[in-house]
């Protein structure tokens, strides 16, 4: 007995089917069963007597079907080959319907395939609009952020900071600090913030803007600038990631697009719940490589507009670079202090030269009263 | 490979003999224990691609293993990780079957595996996910679920229903839609069976006594939640 290449189906006949041999010759099939059910033996079935169809669960197999209820019997080909000797042997109004059975099989994997790739067409589509539009995406968010919320979510960060900290009250720094926001805030283009500026007792050499215009002003910072310009360039800076809403573009970015999405369908309510969770993150938010260079390239223009000499901000710069030797720039997210140095030199020879206008203050004032005991 | 169900019922085991030089393949974590003269070899059927996309897409595990009687005639002892029964299919190569993605346990070497992608509607709703195994070939091939396992013979064109998530296997002449439960979408829902997959003979289906899904859910109840 040749192996089995076919199923045979029928009522007396086990579910999963009788193995048998099915052998096309140009008048019909030969079917032969195996050894153990003896009583079918052999049968051969002229093409007159059977009929076909397709079946199995792709529609892949052919389907030979003979015989009258209930004693019908069918058999399941799979094998290509098999398939194909039948259908050049058969009768052509057998294989008419064969064509149309096939051409439908031949349909309906197409349609698949061609949904499939329709679908992944779609999903990587959207990837890759994703991947390319997220500043997009990220810009027309935050664009839809209401002031109160950024302000709001500004000013719980901020009491709650200050809560913490020795907060300068008075004296020549506290002074000092207010009249160079001052200059700057007065020379802001179409500014809708209202900067609130706090000195902070505390040895680091920083200052710090949350979103809303919440600005933090250590003492560090001006016991080491050497001058009242040095520090409007820091000042001029911070005042600037405020104003382009840089905190806010972290945020929306940390948050990912879900939060994009929230703002889309005008849901603020929803943001602002998981933004009060993030409230607490709001400090160690890290501004990007661009959001610096753009504070840096704005804040020196402000300097500009407020006539104040520009020269102290790159002084400041130059000054850090010093103590950052051997950090490589592209792995920092601030750009090095150097680098950022030599590009405001560059946008500094592109602007036309002003009278610079000097504060009032005594900087050797400013910086005995930054370094003195705290007065609380 | 000669096989015997040991403890039938809700924990059983599989005990298989091999004979010198004989390999079989088993699902990856399958073997409990083995005679001495059996190795474990980890093999990535239908090669590495083949492998991988196996993992990534029917969600099977990246290997198989390999049990291979190198140094004599032993046997070797099989178990699910899942509690349920466990059933032999002799496959005379005629036959195919496609299995849901966790129901294999082990096959004769000469049986072949496949990754099979199933129609959008099938993959979506039919509960098995996108891929499925075909499992072709002779020889052995033992399947196993999560609870008891009921066979459903069809006769031709003799039709069925089964709700989609307790699907087991199935053989290759039976062909299957997906319907809804109920003629109505949300009476489908309220009823808690979904979808179904109306299956039409000729041939066998087998199904699994319980729902795994269902069960992780029922599970996920007791299972306190921190914060």
């Amino acid at each position: 007995m040749m192996s089995p290449n076919a199923l045979c189906f029928g009522e007396d006949l086990p579910a999963t089917g009788l193995p048998c041999h099915v052998e096309i010759s140009p008048t019909g099939l030969t079917v032969r069963f195996e050894e153990q059910s003896p009583a079918l033996g052999e049968l051969s079935l002229p093409f007159s007597a059977v009929s076909v169809s397709a079946g199995g669960l792709d529609h892949d197999q052919l389907v030979v079907r003979w015989g009258l209820a209930p004693h019908v019997h069918t058999l399941y080909l799979k094998d290509p080959s098999l398939i194909r000797s039948f259908r050049s042997a058969a009768p052509p109004e057998l294989t008419k319907h064969l064509d149309e059975t096939a051409a439908t099989v031949r349909r309906t994997r197409s349609r698949n395939r061609a949904v499939w790739a329709f679908l992944l067409a779609v999903i990587g589509g959207l990837v890759l609009l994703l991947w390319f539009s997220t500043d997009v995406l990220v810009g027309w968010a935050v664009d839809r952020i209401p002031l109160d919320w950024e302000q709001r979510l500004g000013q719980s960060a901020y009491q709650d900071f200050l809560l913490q900290q020795t907060v300068m009250k008075e004296g020549p720094s506290v002074a000092a600090v207010q009249e160079i926001s001052q200059r700057l805030i007065e020379h802001l283009a179409d500014n809708p913030y209202t900067f609130e500026i706090s000195v902070v007792k505390n040895d680091v050499v920083n200052a710090f803007a949350l979103p809303g215009g919440y600005v933090v002003v250590f003492t560090g910072l001006l016991e080491k600038a050497k001058s009242g310009e040095e520090v409007a360039g820091v000042l001029s800076h911070e005042f600037n990631h405020v104003l382009q809403r840089h905190g806010l573009e972290r945020i929306v970015r940390q948050l990912g697009v879900v939060a994009v999405l929230g703002i889309l369908l005008g849901d603020q309510q929803g943001l602002a719940g998981v933004m009060k969770q993030i409230g607490v993150e709001l400090f160690s938010l890290k501004f990007g490589r661009a959001q610096e260079t753009e504070a840096d390239v704005t804040g020196l223009r402000l300097l500009y507009r407020a006539h104040i000499d520009p020269a102290g901000m790159v002084t400041f710069f130059e000054r850090l670079s010093e103590q950052e030797q051997g950090r490589v720039e592209w792995l920092s997210s601030h750009p090095m202090s150097a680098v950022r140095a030599e590009r405001l030199k560059k946008e500094i020879g592109s602007l036309p030269t002003t009278v610079p206008e000097p504060f009032t203050f005594q900087w050797r004032t400013v910086q005995e009263s930054a370094s003195a005991p705290a007065r609380r | 490979m000669k096989s015997e169900i040991l403890y039938p019922g809700a924990f059983p085991m599989v005990r298989v003999e091999l004979t010198a030089g004989e390999t079989i393949k088993a699902e990856s974590g399958a073997m409990v224990a083995s005679s001495p003269t059996i190795d474990v070899e980890s093999k990535m059927e239908g090669g590495f691609l083949g492998a991988l996309s196996r993992k990534f897409l029917t969600g099977e595990k990246f290997f198989f293993q390999t049990l291979r009687a190198s140094r004599g005639p032993g046997e070797v002892l099989l178990a699910p990780t899942v509690p349920g029964e466990i059933v032999t299919l002799e496959l005379d190569g005629v036959n195919e079957y496609m299995v849901q993605k966790d129901g294999f346990l082990a096959g004769a070497e000469t049986i072949k595996l496949e990754s099979q992608m199933q129609s959008l509607s099938r993959g979506l709703l039919g509960g098995e996910g996108f891929f499925i195994l075909k499992v072709s070939g002779k020889g052995t091939l033992l399947l196993n679920s999560f609870g008891a396992i009921h066979k459903i013979e069809l006769k031709p064109d003799q039709e069925y229903i089964v709700d989609n998530s307790h699907l087991v296997a199935w053989s290759g002449t039976t062909s299957y839609n997906i319907e809804r439960a109920a003629s109505g979408w949300v009476a489908s829902f309220t009823s808690g069976e979904g979808f179904v997959c109306r299956f039409r003979g000729p041939g066998v289906v087998y199904i699994q006594s319980r729902n795994p899904g269902g069960f992780g859910a029922w599970v996920r109840q007791f299972i306190p939640v921190s914060e």
